[in-house]
């Protein structure tokens, strides 16, 4: 089992940075996931830790040994592409054997191991089909048989499941799980879907333009995240500007419009005046459920039915914008104009230096 | 710690850079620069002489006598000198090739009416290229001679007693006219096809109609094409040598360079040729930088969500079917006629006056019983078989590299690999006799001592795009992910080529060489200037291909095989056509219509 460490990688395309100065530590035998929106880095990251790309500074080393300047196979790390790059003139088998072809390896060695891992991932019997032939998530099952067959030290995935409908990445999201942890091996997956992140990955590391912003187990890059770009990428989350009445190291006594509520404190002092708040607005319901609540009373500006849920756009007593909260459809529906009130759990709230709100616009492109 | 980027790519990889790189510094770039060579000592002002630069023109632009009963009108148009003629010529072909040729196109892709078929179908007919034949039939249907030509004996026979027709540089013009603008035409077509038909349909569904509609949305929508094509038909109007050798007028800059060939090449002299194709050189690249730019500005006309739907024709209303059966048809069947009249006149005995006499099939017989005709078939076909060949490796590396390896010099062999499509072929050939003969004087690479060896190279430079293009071309439609899974499953650069790229790229590789090899067959300005170093069709060794031998089997008074030699030559013709029209077909099964033209223009 592999060691990955990525020291403050830099890459650059001409002149757009698409790294700046990354590191990572990923566990031997880890299921390691990059999460972040599309664009921020998380591919040139995952191309840098395959070879395909060169960072112009920092290293990255399998265990001890540095592999930055090593070309692809060298460093036992297979990559599967979000577009699977099967070949389409070569049939499940040929696909599958290549690169114990390329390796020269008997032919009975080949067949049994091509026989082994077309097992492994439930596709026996589909060997002389071509791509073609083949559904969306058997395409994915051989590009996945491609890369286990020939035992590599490391996994690279690059969202493998972006291409398949619902239900089908659910389940093979469950099936690489079960595979990566009979083999064991080290594996890298990018996703910008935080659900597949966190449901996968033993740990998950947050990446927003070229930086990896936080790194945790899904828990704490849920429940406690450090970042307010975590805060508010994670989880359907609304932000909002406050006023600082009174912090503390845990706490900080925020008012937003005439509406005064408690949230967790990531770095507010009482002398910073404002802050920017990220509520959780998954976790609203109408009546405190919690001991510990923070309370929102306004006005109801629209809803909209979601199925599951339903979205409140709320506008909180004396605040100019109205804010979204979802709460379990079970609830009573209130109406647009009708007054209410919004509990959230106090850990569902979170208050970031108001610095913080220039990056919210930035990602929300206003 | 700051590192600078390396050169990843492998030595094999370097190879598909440096290889094609190298051959095009030495054999594209060197002869072209050499051609400045000459002009340390020219006297630049001989130049503005009447000779070359004139105010006003020396021939009036139409004669009318009166001879016994009988008007005769020859129409001439100007004679300004050289470079004034050549200039202002292709202007005018230019605007006219681009007026006839989006008309047309707009008229067959956006609207449907009763015989739109047949209308596609003619505007597609002087596609097919026999040189020197195409302009001589042009000569006998339109152009002006005492014994009246086409037209006028039909005019004869309505009871009209004129005899009018085209001479000097206005046959010129209107050979090239009704031969160009069909690159207009498919360019625009093409480029109409690619529009995303809401565009349109929106439009239409807010009441906008027929010429608003054009002008409105379907023109700015098509300028991309518009422009394209023009800037084509401009080039190749500037070098034509067919039309002035066929119409016998001397004063264009193309015939000069070309008179080069024959009169100074082996016995020295003719300084003004080297000024010549240094300013033919700057007049076909400034347009071709400018289309550049401006190409690079406008992609708006895909610029939609989604995948572009296909337009449902519109139909046409009672002003446009008048237009169309009155105006436009009446010009297409004029445009394909000579093409049509190339068949007769390969199967006729004679046709000198307006009527061609006689049928026969010995004109197909003395190409190959007359040793001088034949060894232009030989020729052509052997040279075809190893420029394709050398095609093959030089534009499949080339190709490849621009598509896939990064490095410092790929942008030079992008930018290098298709400039030879904008140097006029003509200016290309004199600074291969310039720069060989002046470097490898005596050696199989003077062009004086074997012509055949420059020309095959000449060939492979300037036929070289189309393939590079195609494979291009078809490595853009294959990810690049497809090989980086192989690279880290362990293969090498080329086993990744010869086990996934080349599978998977074959067709736009074929493509491509049928296109390179049919533009090396129909291939005029090399031909009949390198190719015309080897002696000419009395000495059964010349060293000329088809196109050498169709324009000498044009220019020659005595018969040939007991034929008219220019029946001979339209035999030659009706058969680089065929094939032109085969392989054009093949490289069309293979490519789909819209890469074929992106790449054939």
């Amino acid at each position: 089992m592999t060691r990955i460490v990525v020291d403050n990688v830099t890459k650059r395309f001409g002149r757009v940075t698409a790294l700046r100065r990354v590191s990572l530590d990923v566990r031997e035998g880890e299921l390691f996931a990059i999460l972040g929106p599309s664009g921020c880095g998380k591919t040139t990251l995952l191309r840098v830790i395959a070879g395909f790309e060169v960072p112009e500074e920092g290293r990255v080393m399998f265990d001890d040994e540095d592999v930055t300047f090593k070309r692809p196979d060298e460093r036992g790390a297979v990559m599967v592409f979000q577009n699977w790059a099967l070949w389409p003139h070569m049939t499940v088998y040929d696909n599958v054997a290549y690169g114990l072809k390329v390796r020269r390896l008997p032919k009975n060695e080949i067949d049994r191991r091509v026989k082994m891992v077309l097992e492994l991932v439930g596709l026996k019997g589909l060997e002389n089909r071509y791509p073609h032939q083949l559904s969306g998530g058997q395409q994915q099952r051989v590009a996945l048989a491609r890369a286990l067959v020939v035992e590599p030290r490391v996994l690279l995935l690059d969202e493998p499941l972006t291409n398949l409908d619902a239900r089908l990445r659910l389940r093979l999201r469950g099936e690489i799980r079960k595979i990566q942890r009979e083999l064991g091996i080290t594996t890298i997956y990018v996703t910008h879907d935080q659900e597949e992140a966190l449901a996968l990955a033993d740990r998950v590391a947050v990446m927003w333009n070229g930086k990896v912003v936080e790194m945790g187990t899904p828990d704490e890059i849920y429940h406690r995240p450090k970042h307010l770009f975590t805060a508010f990428f994670i989880g359907k989350t609304s932000v909002a500007e406050a006023k600082v009445i009174d912090a503390d190291g845990n706490y900080v006594l925020l008012r937003i419009g005439d509406v005064v509520i408690r949230a967790l404190n990531h770095g507010v002092s009482v002398d910073d005046g404002s802050a920017v708040v990220v509520f959780k607005a998954e976790n609203a319901r109408l009546k405190p459920m919690w001991r510990d609540c923070a309370k929102l009373v306004g006005r109801v500006l629209v809803t909209m039915y979601l199925g599951a849920s339903l979205e409140i756009r709320l506008v909180p007593h004396g605040y100019n914008r109205d804010l979204s909260f979802y709460i379990p459809i079970e609830e009573e529906i209130p109406r647009p104009g009708e007054e209410v009130e919004i509990y959230l759990p106090v850990s569902s709230v979170h208050a970031y230096p108001v610095e913080g709100l220039e990056l919210v616009k930035e990602i929300l492109g206003e | 710690m700051i590192r600078k980027p390396l050169v990843r790519s492998d030595v094999a990889s370097m190879l598909f850079v440096v290889v094609p790189l190298s051959i095009l510094i030495m054999f594209f770039l060197a002869p072209i620069a050499s051609i400045t060579t000459g002009l340390l000592t020219f006297d630049w002002r001989l130049l503005l002489t009447p000779f070359y630069v004139g105010l006003s023109s020396v021939v009036s632009p139409i004669t009318v006598t009166h001879v016994g009963g009988e008007t005769l009108i020859a129409i001439r148009g100007f004679d300004m000198g050289v470079i004034t003629n050549s200039v202002l010529n292709a202007l005018i072909v230019t605007l006219a090739t681009t007026a006839i040729g989006t008309s047309v196109a707009i008229l067959v892709g956006l609207f449907d009416f009763p015989g739109r078929r047949l209308f596609a179908a003619l505007a597609m007919i002087p596609l097919l290229v026999a040189p020197f034949v195409n302009a001589y039939v042009v000569k006998l249907l339109y152009g002006f001679n005492l014994q009246g030509n086409t037209v006028s004996a039909v005019l004869e026979a309505l009871g009209l007693h004129v005899k009018i027709g085209v001479a000097g540089l206005a046959g010129v013009a209107l050979t090239q006219i009704l031969s160009f603008y069909t690159i207009v035409y498919v360019n625009v077509l093409a480029t109409l096809r690619a529009v995303d038909a809401t565009l349109i349909e929106q439009a239409v569904n807010l009441g906008s109609r027929g010429f608003k509609l054009v002008r409105s949305v379907v023109l700015p929508l098509i300028a991309p094409g518009v422009f394209t094509g023009a800037t084509l038909a401009y080039m190749l109007s500037l070098e034509d040598v067919g039309g002035p050798i066929v119409f016998s007028f001397r004063k264009v800059i193309s015939y000069q360079v070309y008179l080069f060939f024959r009169q100074y090449a082996l016995i020295g002299g003719g300084g003004s040729a080297a000024a010549l194709s240094l300013l033919m050189l700057l007049l076909a690249v400034i347009p071709m930088i400018f289309l550049r730019r401006y190409l690079s500005l406008r992609y708006y006309a895909m610029l939609t969500r989604g995948a572009p739907r296909p337009l449902r024709r519109i139909k046409l209303g009672w002003l446009g079917k008048v237009v169309a059966y009155l105006v436009v048809l009446p010009i297409l069947v004029a445009a394909a006629a000579p093409e049509i009249g190339i068949f007769v006149l390969a199967l006729c005995h004679r046709w000198v006056g307006p009527f061609p006499t006689g049928f026969t099939l010995n004109n197909y017989a003395v190409l190959f019983s007359e040793p001088g005709v034949f060894r232009g078939i030989e020729n052509s076909l052997i040279y075809v078989a190893i420029a394709a060949t050398a095609i093959a490796f030089l534009g499949f590396s080339a190709g490849y590299a621009i598509a896939r390896v990064r490095s410092v010099v790929t942008p030079a062999l992008d930018a290098l690999s298709i400039t030879p499509l904008a140097v006029p072929g003509l200016v290309m050939a004199f600074g291969y006799f310039v720069f060989l003969h002046g470097i490898a004087r005596g050696t199989p690479l003077d062009p004086l001592i074997s012509p055949a060896v420059v020309l095959v190279i000449a060939y492979i430079v300037r036929k070289m795009p189309f393939t590079v293009r195609s494979v291009f071309a078809g490595l853009l439609q294959i990810p690049s992910s497809v090989e980086e899974a192989a690279q880290c499953l362990g293969a090498r650069r080329l086993r990744i080529v010869k086990n996934i790229v080349l599978p998977l790229a074959w067709r736009s590789l074929a493509a491509g060489l049928l296109l390179s090899a049919v533009y090396i067959l129909s291939e005029v300005s090399l031909s009949v200037t390198i190719g015309a170093l080897g002696g000419d069709i009395t000495s059964p060794n010349h060293c000329g291909p088809i196109t050498f031998v169709m324009m000498s089997l044009i220019q020659s008074p005595s018969t040939i095989g007991g034929a008219q030699p220019q029946a001979v030559a339209a035999a030659m013709g009706t058969i680089l056509m065929l094939l032109e029209a085969l392989i054009l077909f093949a490289a069309l099964a293979k490519l789909g219509r819209r890469g074929i033209v992106s790449i054939a223009m």
